[in-house]
């Protein structure tokens, strides 16, 4: 169990480059996540982790030991497949027992160990079973003990949810967090799910197009996006095209069709900004620092506890906010005027990415 | 239209449906009368001693030491022998009567195919090499049918001066005597190079669709190199290449060509299958229930070997379990040890595997084969075809044969398919589809020998052109229809159903819910999207109508006027000198058809159509 760390990892297929330099740092006991769309990448870095594939140029250290070109068995770093991969010729004992065997383990250990697994992931008495007899979370499950009972020092999980119903992987995705603590190993983690990363991560990188966009906390990841990428796929956000028309210091006026914003906070260097605010930062009412947008209703959106309010704002621009249900909002018709208010540290400018 | 239980029973379907009815109907009545009653005809015969219920056959079997012969076993495996003015080893075989000789042969057979095909499906899909490509066009070679003529190529390549002796004795000096294969292992031998390529085929789809993750989590836990073939890749491969090895082992308990081209030797007589075709050509045995009986036998054992590996194959569906995830092929560049094998064992092997259709070819356009290569060039033989009036014949009647039994292979496939794969729950859709699919493990000799038994014996056939007793009227060409629509059935029935499983039923409930009728959605939305399953399937059942061996040379021996391709290629190999040049010629016609269908099926239809060789 040990820190990882990953330095310009290059990588391509056929010419195209899949990972176009990536440097990561993962430390002891962390549950740390790849987080993006599909094709972005993630894969390919987990897949080169365990060893399965080899980089082009970069280095992988576990520790202080380099492990770039180490065969994947000879790195103690385990991967769960996104589909279980479990051998359908042998039972659940047998596969769970079978790195133990390889490892030469005698065989009452063996035993040991597998209860020892079972009980883990809370399959006891299922040892006799075929995983064709299994459903889906108790295939994961066994998947999970293969690979923890081997004592691997970092554990790798690609998609591990996804192969599951949507209430499973809720209790799935907290037994895997629960494991991590208890036994206290290192996890990599891979998911195009953000909401699934900020529940279970300790750390997030986002990654898009064979780079990492952003690395920090599912708060800061979510909070303090970097860039637009980041921004736009961690959950809902409205996402709106400005021009920087005043600085003063780090702050600055943006305009977007005859609306005019001041005393936002930018420090970069482009004019070309978007301004990203979240729906759910969005008030009816107006405070101390807040600016305000007045437009008319389009769609008004129930959910129960809360509702969002699509308004539209000068014929073009939608903006989606989203509040608690109380009797004001749902009153609200479609062409009522309407008026919303942002809290200016609440409206994060970044410069427009391509 | 009322609701009716019997029709939702019976036919899947609670109101009763004319289409539908009849796609059970059909097919189920065709297999029952020209398969299920002959067999049962037969059996019926072979039941039978002066008028009572006996098994006064079975016994004469069992008790005579020339059909089960356990314990004392006559011949030898490897003697010396002189020839010329030297010493061979010669490789002849040992005796244990006609029943356990069949049996030993099979076996034998299927052990060696699984060696070789494994073997092979393993390198081509498991390493990447130069020349690789070249040899995946190679090991479709074996795949070409030309009944008996490769056997006496083969035959020809272990004799004491043919190609063997004079690679390994001759020129490396590998023997220290030349060897001679000849008697019940020269019909191992000629039929291990014929059938291995099926196993060939299915190792090697096992062997890619093996999900890479399942061998890439065994070597992320540390298993790697033989370890791991042991413990994933082969016991998942392993239904494959049983379900391989089982139909090698049914093709040679059933196989004529070999015994025929080496009956020079008695012990290569001695085989279940020749002993049922020489009752027929000697002509005065063949009503004997002895022979009814030494049928059933056969036929048992092969319905024996084709369930259990049904079941088997059936219990373990591991295809299912793998979903989502990245596939990745897994091929790698051969280590040095490695590539030498495959340079130094592989490529030889399968050099030689190809040589008898090389052979065929060879021997087609030459005078005359004694030596080691043949001699004389000439293009009379292929002439002949086209001009020779009783080859043009008979060309003539296989390609009439075979077109009329394609028609019906095609009703029949389409309407069990349809029935057996859209209405599951139907009670006859079960006994449908293994009715479908049974022709595949029911010998050829032993479908002759029923149909003997039945169109002699039972009206309304019995006095009618079917009827082989009925010397003045008898047709073999309508027996052999008959035969050839059951015994290739499974080729095309097997493509269509596959197609059909790959469109959802729910493309058809959208055009009847849109006012289709039964009828119309089938005609307008099912035919229009596995036309090309059918295409390829009709093919592959039409090249191996064309070259159905065991019928042919039985019931379509009788009357050389209606003689199909491959009874004149029996009668020019058994005959006088020079005429196995002649019979080449017609195995190169052969294999053009079937190389013209294998191109216009993958070219044309876009798929990917594996052909297994049979006779």
């Amino acid at each position: 169990m040990v820190d990882v760390k990953l330095e310009n990892i290059v990588k391509t297929f056929d010419g195209t480059t899949a990972l176009k330099g990536i440097s990561l740092s993962i430390k002891h006991r962390e549950l740390f996540t790849l987080l993006g769309p599909s094709g972005c990448g993630k894969s390919t870095t987990l897949r080169i982790i365990a060893g399965l594939d080899y980089p082009d140029t970069g280095h992988i250290h576990f520790g202080d030991e380099e492990v770039t070109y180490l065969p994947s068995y000879e790195r103690g770093a385990v991967l769960v497949f996104q589909n279980y991969a479990l051998w359908p010729h042998m039972t659940v004992f047998d596969n769970i027992a079978y790195g133990l065997r390889i490892r030469k383990v005698p065989r009452e250990e063996i035993k040991k160990k597998v209860e020892w697994a079972l009980e883990l992931v809370k399959l006891k008495g299922f040892e006799n079973r075929y995983p064709t007899q299994l459903s889906g979370g108790q295939q994961q499950r066994v998947a999970i003990a293969r690979a923890l009972v081997v004592e691997p020092k970092v554990l790798l999980l690609d998609e591990p949810l996804s192969n599951l119903d949507a209430k499973l992987r809720l209790e799935m995705r907290s037994e895997i967090r629960r494991i991590q603590r208890e036994l206290g190993i290192t996890v990599i983690y891979v998911t195009h799910d953000q909401e699934e990363a900020m529940a279970i991560s300790d750390r997030i990188a986002v990654m898009n197009v064979g780079t990492i966009e952003q690395i920090g906390t599912p708060r800061e990841i979510y909070e303090k996006p970097r860039t637009e990428f980041v921004a736009s796929f961690m959950g809902k956000t409205n996402v709106i095209p400005a021009r920087v028309v005043e600085r003063d210091g780090d702050r600055i006026t943006v305009e977007f069709g005859s609306f005019r914003l001041d005393g936002l906070h930018y420090t970069e260097k482009s004019d070309n900004v978007v301004l990203v605010i979240r729906p759910e930062r969005i008030r009816l009412k107006s405070g101390e620092n807040t600016v305000s947008l007045t437009g008319t209703v389009d769609l008004v959106e129930y959910y129960g506890f809360f509702t969002e309010i699509i308004a539209l704002f000068e014929g073009e621009l939608r903006i989606i906010a989203r509040t608690i249900s109380d009797r004001e909002v749902t009153g609200l018709r479609p062409t009522n005027p309407v008026t919303f208010y942002i809290d200016r540290d609440d409206i994060i400018v970044l410069p427009k990415q391509l | 239209m009322k609701v009716s239980k019997w029709s939702e029973r019976l036919f899947g379907t609670p109101l009763p449906d004319a289409v539908v009815m009849t796609s059970f109907l059909f097919p189920l009545l065709y297999l029952v009368m020209f398969l299920v009653i002959p067999v049962l005809v037969m059996l019926a015969t072979a039941f039978e001693y002066n008028g009572h219920i006996s098994l006064y056959w079975f016994k004469s079997i069992f008790g005579s030491s020339y059909y089960f012969n356990p314990f004392h076993p006559e011949g030898y495996l490897v003697t010396t022998r002189p020839y010329g003015n030297h010493e061979v080893y010669y490789l002849f075989g040992k005796d244990f009567g006609v029943v356990l000789n069949s049996i030993i042969v099979s076996i034998s057979v299927m052990i060696l195919t699984t060696i070789l095909g494994t073997g092979f499906a393993f390198i081509m899909a498991r390493y990447d090499f130069p020349g690789k490509n070249i040899m995946r066009v190679l090991l479709f070679i074996p795949l070409l049918v030309t009944p008996f003529v490769n056997v006496v190529v083969v035959k020809k390549m272990f004799l004491p001066n043919g190609l063997i002796n004079w690679i390994f004795y001759e020129h490396l000096h590998l023997f220290p005597k030349p060897i001679w294969i000849d008697g019940l292992i020269g019909v191992i031998i000629a039929q291990t190079i014929t059938y291995y390529p099926i196993v060939y085929l299915n190792a090697y789809a096992s062997f890619i669709n093996i999900d890479p993750s399942l061998e890439e989590q065994a070597e992320n836990l540390g298993s790697k190199g033989f370890h791991l073939f042991r413990t994933v890749t082969f016991p998942l491969a392993l239904p494959g290449i049983t379900a391989g090895a089982i139909l090698v082992g049914i093709f040679s308990l059933e196989d004529l060509a070999a015994p025929i081209v080496f009956q020079g030797s008695n012990i290569a007589k001695k085989l279940m299958s020749y002993q049922i075709y020489s009752s027929f050509v000697s002509g005065f045995a063949v009503g004997n229930p002895q022979m009814a009986a030494l049928a059933l036998v056969m036929l048992t054992i092969a319905l024996i070997m084709f369930l259990t590996v049904r079941w088997y194959v059936g219990l373990r569906q591991y295809a299912m379990l793998s979903k989502g995830g990245r596939w990745k092929p897994r091929v790698a560049k051969p280590k040095w040890w490695q590539a030498l094998l495959i340079a130094f064992v592989a490529v030889p092997t399968l050099l030689l595997t190809i040589f008898p259709q090389i052979g065929v070819i060879l021997l087609a356009f030459s005078k005359s084969w004694y030596g080691t290569w043949p001699t004389g060039f000439t293009l009379e033989n292929m002439k002949a075809i086209l001009t020779q009036p009783d080859i043009v014949r008979v060309i003539e009647n296989s390609l009439l044969y075979s077109t009329v039994a394609i028609v019906i292979i095609i009703l029949l496939s389409l309407t069990a398919s349809y029935a057996a794969g859209r209405f599951k729950k139907a009670k006859l859709s079960p006994i449908l589809d293994s009715l479908a699919t049974i022709p595949i493990a029911v010998p050829g000799i032993v479908i002759a020998m029923s149909y003997f038994f039945f169109f002699s014996g039972v009206p309304p056939f019995k006095g009618s052109i079917l009827d082989p007793t009925n010397l003045l009227y008898f047709f073999p060409g309508a027996a052999l229809i008959l035969a050839y629509s059951i015994r290739r059935l499974p080729f095309a029935a097997r493509s269509i159903s596959a197609g059909i499983q790959q469109v959802h039923v729910s493309l058809e409930e959208a055009a009847m819910n849109l006012g289709a009728g039964r009828w119309r959605s089938l005609t307008s939305v099912l035919l229009p999207l596995i036309y090309l399953n059918l295409l390829g399937g009709a093919m592959l059942s039409f090249v191996y109508c064309m070259s159905e061996t065991s019928v042919g040379i039985t019931l379509g021996s009788i009357n050389s006027t209606w003689y199909p391709i491959t009874a004149k290629m029996k009668e020019l190999i058994i005959g006088a000198v020079g005429s196995a040049n002649l019979a080449a010629a017609l195995g190169v016609f052969l294999m053009a058809v079937q190389i013209t269908a294998i191109v216009v099926a993958n070219v044309i239809t876009k798929q990917r159509y594996a052909f297994i060789g049979l006779t």
